[in-house]
């Protein structure tokens, strides 16, 4: 059976000034080689991995360190609705969510020895939070343990440290699976046919936030949905107690790359992906409400002038998508922030920026009557082209359980 | 707080199991509460079987097996005066140049510091304060912060960083840090820190007497040990105050609420970012950032608007020297002394509303190495 790695494309857009310079065009390699995924090198030589199936993952060893999206960026541009036009560029992080096709074959018993730990019995989870496959080969798993700096200013980790954890884990998930191979991460068939994965959609249910040390174990997975779709799934439980914190879901499908439409997944494609998929329930009940678009006259809060700081910048420049999920945070009002936590959002990805980009992020907000609130957000750059559109939904914090935070003045130590 | 200044080791053990952070395996009300006991020992007694930091040491092995302590990967060296944590660098530590950011270090430097802080039995808020300094209500605040990076480590690498604490002169504390990469034992960074003692109502520099400052130095090395200890190192590089015409800038720049720590104030980690934001892309993309200082000057209040400034460093003439390798610390570094290769600028930053100076800072670049 041949390796598979299919990447998503996240959501193309209007050919932007410095599209040209970036990266070629990178097209998928042709045969994959599966249990033995060598170096492979991107036709602009950005990237190599290594990604041996059959020998343990070397830290420290591998020289390439190919941090999410070098692999997945692609070009092009043009449109993928007919309204609306995609970007080149793929996030990394989109990339990783759309995950793929783990490697099964020589896979399943080497996915074991791709488990790097010290032989320490009583050690229950990878020292350095590698990860590894679990469960018949198409559970990732890794583990994670909350540091004091990404302990924000509700005294937990924030939102976008579980997103990070998230995009960690899809990342690591493909990795090991040896699917870094391409620009594209698309199986064969889906090259042979332009294909490439492109994600839509990301639903994430928190229900209780982690805090500092804390170890967070997260699960990731993927399965088909509806007919041509893919859909990646994260479960995030606390390690010691099992308890689960937050269940995520992400949506990709198919678009032809040159034609940049829609598309159906091919029956050939269906042939080499089908086995891996885990093919579970959502862990996360699809939220079949439609995201209202927003503008000036329905938003109560705009924020203009939102650039990207050269930390929110990924690997290839584009600004990462949890950087996202944090503006459309920041503009949420303050009163809101401070008594209330998120508890859902949903998510639908549209357009990505880069550094040079100038957002504006609106917020509308309903008050349903109980203790929760729900907004609605529009991410979009300063000509009107939206980048993101969301919908969250808030609950009071739990009362502190102690009240010693005031007594720590304002020097930060 | 109980004093014991003769008791059995037995004893000391009780007196260290209360105040040793168990808050470390509960919830986050017990990770709040100061230790109900200190020991506070004279090292210089000869009662004592154990010296405090073996005692604390002991202590620590009885918690030893918790998950985090496991995961964590950490914790004092045999002869307590330091503290090392292994890190494995994550995907979305990793910035535009693929290697890990300057704020990833920084992140991590403080990360174990306050691991250090607390693995000694200090306070767990993420300041570590002695149970003195927090009767006396006084909370540590940075003065200055130096980092050098020879090599950036890149995603899933392994780390170890080895902190310790020494004392500075009548009020200042220093941190120093080195950077490991597990993999090959090399060092690939250094890094050091001065703190001074500030009274949270006064909001003052205040001196304390030598009992407080003794029941953190019985945690640091009697002899000087530094990470810099090269002549004239770079660490202690006065900066000068940046002068008009400025090179670079970037205005306006705003606390996001994720700059926010977990005491709501704008972490010392975002200043690096807001240093760095007014560097023109031509830099970012060509050359890497090879040392940072920071002079911490005032602090930012959420609400505030911020200025960052960028200009040349002006050398006085004379090529800077390589930094030579002596010392406790081995450096790797090879400075590159080329006018092309190696930039150097002085930033500050300042309030966008009144111009009073928060940071002043300088950095060096050196050009991207083939990677």
């Amino acid at each position: 059976m041949v390796a598979t790695a299919a990447t998503s494309s996240f959501f193309p857009v209007t050919p932007s000034p410095d599209s040209s310079d970036s990266k070629k065009e990178r097209l998928g390699n042709g045969s994959i080689n599966l249990g033995g995924i060598k170096s492979k090198t991107s036709s602009s030589g950005n990237l190599q991995v290594k990604a041996n199936a059959q020998a343990p993952p070397k830290i420290n060893g591998t020289k390439v360190v190919t941090p999410p999206a070098e692999v997945f960026k692609n070009e092009g541009g043009v449109s993928f609705h007919p309204p609306r036009t995609f970007i080149n560029q793929l996030p990394d992080w989109s990339m990783l969510l759309a995950a793929i096709t783990t490697v099964f074959l020589a896979a399943e018993k080497q996915w074991m020895m791709l488990d790097w730990k010290p032989k320490r019995p009583d050690m229950l989870i990878d020292p350095f939070g590698i990860g590894k496959i679990v469960q018949d080969g198409l559970v990732f798993r890794q583990n994670f343990s909350i540091r004091s700096y990404e302990i924000g200013a509700d005294q937990t980790a924030s939102i976008e440290t579980v997103m990070n954890h998230l995009q960690e884990t899809a990342l690591n998930h493909v990795r090991s699976a040896g699917l870094l191979v391409d620009g594209f991460g698309s199986t064969p068939e889906m090259c042979k046919k332009n294909l490439i994965w492109v994600v839509t959609r990301m639903q994430v249910v928190v229900d209780r936030y982690p805090t500092w040390g804390n170890v967070v174990q997260v699960d990731t997975w993927v399965s088909a949905s509806r007919k041509n779709c893919m859909r990646r799934d994260w479960l995030v439980r606390d390690s010691k107690t099992g308890e689960v914190l937050t269940r995520a879901s992400s949506i990709c499908v198919m678009m032809n790359k040159v034609t940049r439409r829609l598309s159906k997944m091919p029956e050939e494609v269906r042939g080499e992906i089908e086995p891996y998929f885990m093919n579970s329930e959502p862990v996360v009940a699809e939220d079949g409400r439609k995201l209202v678009k927003l503008d000036d006259s329905s938003a109560e809060f705009v924020q203009k002038g939102l650039t990207p700081r050269w930390s929110d910048l990924d690997v290839n420049q584009h600004v990462n998508n949890v950087k996202y999920i944090g503006w459309i945070l920041e503009s949420a009002p303050l009163p809101i922030l401070e008594t209330h936590e998120l508890s859902s959002m949903t998510l639908e990805y549209r357009r990505e920026c880069g550094r040079d980009s100038v957002l504006q992020s609106l917020t509308a907000v309903s008050d349903n009557g109980t203790d929760e609130i729900e907004c609605q957000h529009l991410l979009r750059l300063e000509d009107g082209s939206e980048v993101m559109r969301g919908r969250t939904q808030w609950r009071p914090k739990n009362a502190k359980i102690s009240g010693n935070v005031g007594q720590i003045p304002a020097d930060t130590a | 707080m109980l004093k014991f200044p003769y008791c059995n080791v037995t004893d000391l053990n009780q007196a260290l199991a209360q105040c040793r952070f168990v808050g470390l395996l509960g919830p986050l009300a017990s990770r709040r509460q100061s230790p109900r006991a200190v020991v506070s020992c004279s090292p210089s007694s000869s009662e004592f079987s154990l010296t405090p930091v073996q005692a604390v040491m002991s202590c620590q092995q009885q918690f030893g097996s918790s998950l985090v302590n496991r995961l964590r990967l950490g914790g004092l060296t045999e002869d307590g005066f330091s503290y090392k944590e292994k890190f494995i660098i994550r995907g979305f530590e990793v910035g535009i140049n693929k290697i890990a950011t300057i704020e990833t270090i920084a992140n991590l430097l403080q990360e174990v510091g306050s691991n250090h802080a607390q693995s000694v039995g200090f306070s767990t808020d993420g300041f570590g304060t002695s149970p003195t300094m927090r009767k006396l209500h006084l909370i540590w605040v940075t003065a200055r912060m130096h980092i050098e990076v020879y090599k950036y480590p890149a995603w899933r690498d392994v780390i170890e960083i080895e902190t310790w604490c020494q004392n500075e002169g009548r009020i200042g504390t220093r941190r120093d840090w080195i950077l490991n990469d597990v993999a090959t034992g090399e060092v690939f960074g250094r890094a050091t820190s001065k703190w001074v003692m500030m009274n949270q109502d006064t909001r003052r520099m205040q001196k304390v007497s030598d009992d407080v400052k003794e029941e953190y130095l019985v945690f640091c090395p009697r002899e000087p040990r530094l990470a810099f200890s090269e002549k004239n190192n770079k660490s202690l590089k006065r900066i000068a105050k940046l002068e008009d015409p400025v090179r670079y800038s970037k205005l306006g720049l705003k606390p996001r609420r994720a700059d926010l720590d977990m005491n709501q104030h704008v972490n010392n980690v975002t200043y690096i970012g807001w240093v760095l934001e007014s560097i023109p892309k031509e830099i970012i993309d060509t050359h890497e950032l090879q040392a940072i200082t920071l002079d911490y000057r005032r602090e930012c209040q959420q609400y505030n608007v911020v200025d960052s400034l960028t200009g040349l460093e002006l050398t006085e003439g004379s090529k800077m020297v390589s930094v030579g390798t002596n010392g406790s610390a081995t450096a790797t570094a090879t400075t590159r002394e080329d006018d092309h290769d190696c930039h150097r600028f002085l930033h500050l930053l300042r309030l966008s509303s009144d111009g009073r100076e928060i940071n002043r800072g300088r950095t060096e670049w050196r050009k991207k190495p083939t990677r």
